[in-house]
């Protein structure tokens, strides 16, 4: 464990050197090539911008001297954020006829689940995909079943789903050797050795999959709530996930290389910096199936899970107010006064509620509820998720472009074919491809002042000189390319952080009517734990209406 | 100097008759009977030679300038005639009339040329000589010239590059004498100029004759190609050889013009038999219009939908004599509309129902084509069909792909169809595979078929519905979007049958 891993530190002095190092050398790099002719600057015909989440406004939060509010109006529930969570919770209220208001900073709904438009496709700006659903997570087959992507069961009860909101095949393939080979695990060029380590921890896998605890519950589920508190398998949270490799004999490069990238994928961070019951149940947690795909396949979309966002939506539209600040959450005898900023109009405001739902991540908790002081305990990592939009993805050497494209030992986690869920049988006149990024060069502060810091030109080379390596000369195809930075991406389950008091006392309400829900109330940003716990806290409310 | 002259005698003549080759062997494979074409191409040309021999009288002044412009446009002309004629095949209204008249020019440019050489040369020598060696060499040169056109121009060269390197020697004749005789000469910078424009022009095709028409494409096919075209689709190339003209997508075989009728009457003719009403057909695909053919021997058939994506093929086999032959005018028909779009997306858009579809897409050889044979398109085209509707898909060979053939029928049936699998043998496709389906049981409707068929009859369909052991039924998985296993089994199948 070092200090990259654990806690929040504001910046540690050696990172902070290394990050003013990255920035000298960025500036001088793109200097450098702006200051050249634009002839000899390879990617100078190459346009787009960078989008993030609303940091300018956001960071107001910590200036605060906003000035007293007005009070406009009063409802049963106040919803703040509207990710998956609060868009979750928002659905359940509604279904269940309370009235509630659901405040969200940025202009449009769907958080880490967003997505974008161009002439030639939708694509997401995040979250992008769905596991098959576990068979006891009857609340999100519901959700499924309702918006029309689960069809029905077949006679054992196995669920059918809508053939076009399963991945379409091809589905993964991995540059290694020089070569596209099907899958991501590496096949290719591997000794026996090697493929008998990674079959044997498949298996592994496939057992944890299937074992419960003294309990009686899964060891690892989904939701993690509902996961075995048996000592056996909560100890594997202490360790990180690259140690557990080690203790069990999984020593290879290629099986190695596999888990730091399905931790960089899921978590944001390699297996040295994730706790290894978080990296297990990145397998052991999935137990979905479906009577018309294998089990390993996802559903997914154009738009990502901007799909879901989508349906969700539905069921809180004419309650949303997009662009409002909430800075403060406090307790006005009985009830919850919310205060906001309308980015809008620049005045604060003030809504009375019976109850408040906090759909927020800890990092904007803590400032609105100044007496949440577990929040240093959370870890985010930034992320960058780019939109590619290019004449085509050149042919290469082996496997055909698949919905998932990933380069071994890439920096980047590759890219997503946007356009792969398409009906049509030919190819669009312009391809759109997701490409992805979690910044854990650097520990997490450091990667997200650096990613603030840089301009579009800089994006450009970082992004198009990632895709060289398995397209050599893609640049001259590359027409736009539009950033998205997450500065809190997503949550990170360092070691020890799931089990931790800090994410326990999260969980609790800081007063009786205020409820907390959200992702990384799991210590894992999944679709699936949002849709919990916004269902949880909209019961919560239920209960007491 | 008299060598000189009696070598460009002999080049000219080289010249002349390569250009009536050039033009007779365009002819026969871009309009097929290559008696008919070559002798009418010959007759042409020898008419036009004598045309220009009668007009050589009108020269009388400045011979040799006037030679020389002659030389440089003779180069000219029949240096491109062949690029331009496989250019305009493509796009001229009447490819015959573009023919003749390129034949025509060509053949009176050359005509004059003897006459005007003889007129320049008869002061020099003795009329007898004159006569004797003019036409020695004439006629060495011919020799020449039909010896190397098969035997080495046309395998070698190709057309293209042919008729431009002899276009290049006619010029350089016309700049040998140029420098020769350049005091002799008027406007001798000019005509410079102009030989040296027309060299480079041509020698610019000769390089970019692959462009025109891909030199390597033409090896790779076994006949001659007579048309390539490389649409925002596909690759369209239309092949002739001695008995039949190929047409290829993305150099896969669509149809020999051989024995396509056997293909075509065993796609339309059985479904047509299986269904309860005619009227309203749709064709997914078969931009060829030969299914379009079949279905408009039925007088019951009132409309037919020909959905196909490219905008290139459909207008080829609209347009094209050659082609139009072909498929009988089916795709001028007025009870037929052209529709080009996506199936998968058309279909989505549809609301009208048809009473018989036809599919006849290429075979699932990658993951894109894949999608139109999968579950979920399947049922979206139960969207387009009534109850008692009828489909044809073709479905690959049930005997170099058994599993393939029958992943078709099995996805067919996971979509609740009812389904009749049968097969045909087409020489030039080998032993082919067709899944009729229909969403209620299926039941023949009728025995008469249309009068004047080839191959198909109602007695023969039994015959075609018993599958032997080498291509019985086997057990596979449905073909879904989100594992398109049809394009592994085609895959695994055919190329082992390649290797």
């Amino acid at each position: 464990m070092n200090g990259e891993n654990t806690r929040s530190k504001p910046l540690t002095r050696k990172d902070f050197l290394r990050y003013m190092a990255l920035i000298a050398g960025g500036t001088i790099t793109v200097g450098q090539y702006t200051a050249c002719t634009n002839k000899t600057d390879k990617y100078a015909h190459i346009t787009g911008k960078i989008n993030g989440a609303s940091a300018a406004v956001g960071h107001r939060l910590r200036s605060g001297g906003f000035p007293t509010p007005t009070v406009t109006g009063h409802t049963n529930t106040v919803i703040v954020g509207s990710g998956v969570a609060g868009l979750s919770a928002a659905r359940k209220l509604r279904q269940h006829s309370i009235p509630f208001t659901m405040l969200e900073l940025e202009p449009t709904a769907g958080g880490n689940a967003g997505y974008g438009e161009n002439a030639y496709s939708a694509y997401p700006l995040g979250a992008h995909y769905l596991p098959l659903p576990n068979p006891d997570n009857k609340a999100l087959l519901a959700l499924l079943e309702e918006a029309g992507i689960l069809t029905g069961y077949d006679p054992d009860g196995v669920p059918v789903y809508h053939e076009t909101d399963l991945c379409f095949d091809p589905e993964e393939r991995l540059f290694i050797h020089n070569r596209w080979q099907e899958g991501l695990i590496p096949q290719l060029g591997i000794t026996p050795a090697v493929a008998e380590e990674i079959q044997r921890f498949l298996a592994e896998m496939e057992r944890l999959r299937r074992v419960k605890g003294a309990d009686q519950r899964f060891a690892f589920d989904i939701p993690v709530a509902n996961s075995s508190t048996d000592p056996l398998f909560t100890a594997l949270d202490h360790i990180s996930m690259k140690t557990w490799l080690h203790q069990q004999g999984y020593h290879s490069e290629e099986l190695n290389w596999y888990l730091d990238y399905c931790c960089r994928d899921d978590y944001g961070a390699d297996a040295g910096a994730i706790s290894a019951w978080a990296g297990i149940h990145y397998f052991a947690g999935r137990k979905g199936r479906a009577a018309n795909a294998d089990a390993s396949q996802v559903l997914t979309w154009p738009q990502g899970n901007g799909r879901l966002t989508q349906h969700l939506l539905q069921f809180s539209k004419d309650a949303l107010l997009t662009n409002s600040l909430v800075y403060q959450v406090s307790r006005v005898g009985e009830k919850v006064q919310v205060d906001y900023y309308d980015v809008k109009e620049h005045i604060t405001k003030g809504i009375i509620a019976d109850h408040c739902i906090m759909a927020t991540p800890q990092f904007i908790t803590h400032r609105l509820l100044p007496a949440m002081t577990h929040a240093t305990a959370f870890v985010y990592s930034p992320w960058v998720v780019a939109n590619v939009t290019l004449d085509e993805v050149p042919a290469s050497s082996g496997y055909p472009l698949s919905w998932d494209n990933v380069v071994y030992k890439g920096r980047s986690l590759g890219y997503v074919n946007a356009q792969q869920q398409t009906l049509s049988a030919t190819a669009p006149p312009k391809q759109v491809i997701t490409w992805y990024l979690p910044l854990d060069h650097l520990g997490a502060v450091a990667s997200r002042k650096y990613a603030l810091a840089l301009d579009h030109a800089h994006w450009v080379k970082l992004i198009a000189d990632d895709l060289e390596t398995a397209h050599k000369d893609i640049h001259r195809l590359i027409r736009q390319i539009d950033v998205q930075v997450w500065g809190h991406g997503m949550v990170r389950p360092y070691p020890g952080f799931i089990s931790s008091e800090e994410l326990k006392r999260a969980r609790e309400h800081p007063y009786p009517n205020v409820f907390p829900a959200h992702s990384d109330l799991s210590g894992i940003s999944i679709f699936e734990e949002a849709f919990y716990h916004g269902n949880r806290a909209a019961d919560e409310v239920i209960a007491r209406s | 100097m008299e060598i000189l002259l009696l070598f460009s005698v002999f080049v000219i003549a080289t010249c002349g008759l390569i250009y009536e080759l050039v033009a007779g062997t365009l002819a026969s494979y871009l309009l097929g009977d290559s008696v008919t074409q070559f002798s009418t191409i010959i007759g042409v040309y020898l008419f036009a030679m004598g045309i220009g021999a009668w007009l050589s009288r009108f020269f009388k002044k400045e011979l040799l300038s006037w030679f020389i412009q002659l030389e440089i446009l003779v180069g000219f002309v029949g240096g491109i005639s062949s690029a331009a004629l496989f250019l305009l095949f493509e796009h001229a209204m009447s490819f015959r009339l573009v023919l003749y008249l390129l034949v025509g020019l060509t053949g009176t440019l050359v005509g004059l040329e003897l006459p005007l050489l003889m007129n320049i040369l008869k002061n020099r020598y003795e009329f007898r000589d004159l006569v004797s060696r003019v036409f020695t060499f004439d006629y060495i040169g011919a020799l020449l010239a039909s010896i190397v056109f098969p035997l080495l121009l046309v395998p070698y060269l190709g057309l293209i590059r042919t008729s431009c390197f002899f276009g290049i020697l006619n010029v350089l004749v016309a700049m040998i004498v140029l420098v020769k005789f350049h005091r002799e000469i008027k406007w001798a910078a000019y005509l410079k100029i102009k030989a040296i424009a027309v060299i480079l022009f041509l020698t610019a095709i000769f390089i970019r004759a692959d462009a025109i028409m891909s030199f390597a494409e033409g090896m790779a096919f076994r006949d001659p190609v007579i048309f390539a075209h490389t649409s925002p689709y596909q690759r369209i190339v239309l092949t002739s050889g001695k008995t039949d003209l190929r047409l290829y997508l993305n150099g896969n075989l669509q149809f020999s013009s051989a024995d396509e009728y056997r293909y075509h009457e065993a796609l339309v003719h059985p479904v047509m038999m299986y269904a309860r009403a005619h009227q309203q057909v749709l064709i997914l695909g078969g931009g060829d219009g030969m299914a379009a053919r079949e279905l408009l021997k039925y007088p019951d058939v009132e409309h037919i939908t020909l959905v196909d994506l490219d905008p290139a093929m459909t207008r080829l086999f609209r347009g094209n004599t050659l082609l139009t032959k072909l498929n009988a005018h089916s795709l001028q028909s007025p009870k037929l509309s052209v529709v080009n779009a996506d199936a998968f997306q058309w279909l989505k858009a549809n609301k009208a129902l048809y009473d018989v579809v036809i599919i006849d897409f290429p075979d699932p050889g990658n993951y894109a084509v894949g999608k139109l044979y999968t579950t979920a398109f399947y049922r979206q085209l139960r969207r387009s069909l009534s109850d008692s509707s009828v489909v044809v898909v073709q479905s690959t060979s049930p005997y170099v792909a058994p599993r393939a053939f029958w992943c078709v029928d099995t996805t067919l049936q996971t979509c609740g169809y009812h389904t009749i699998p049968y097969h045909t043998y087409v020489p030039s496709f080998g032993e082919w595979g067709y899944v009729m389906a229909s969403p209620s049981a299926l039941h023949q409707q009728q025995d008469a078929v249309p009068e004047g068929l080839r191959y198909f009859a109602a007695a023969v369909f039994p015959q075609m519905r018993q599958f032997t052991a080498d291509m019985d039924k086997r057990t596979v998985r449905p073909n879904q979007l989100n594992n398109q296993v049809l394009v592994q089994y085609f895959e695994d199948e055919w190329g082992k049958y390649q290797e």
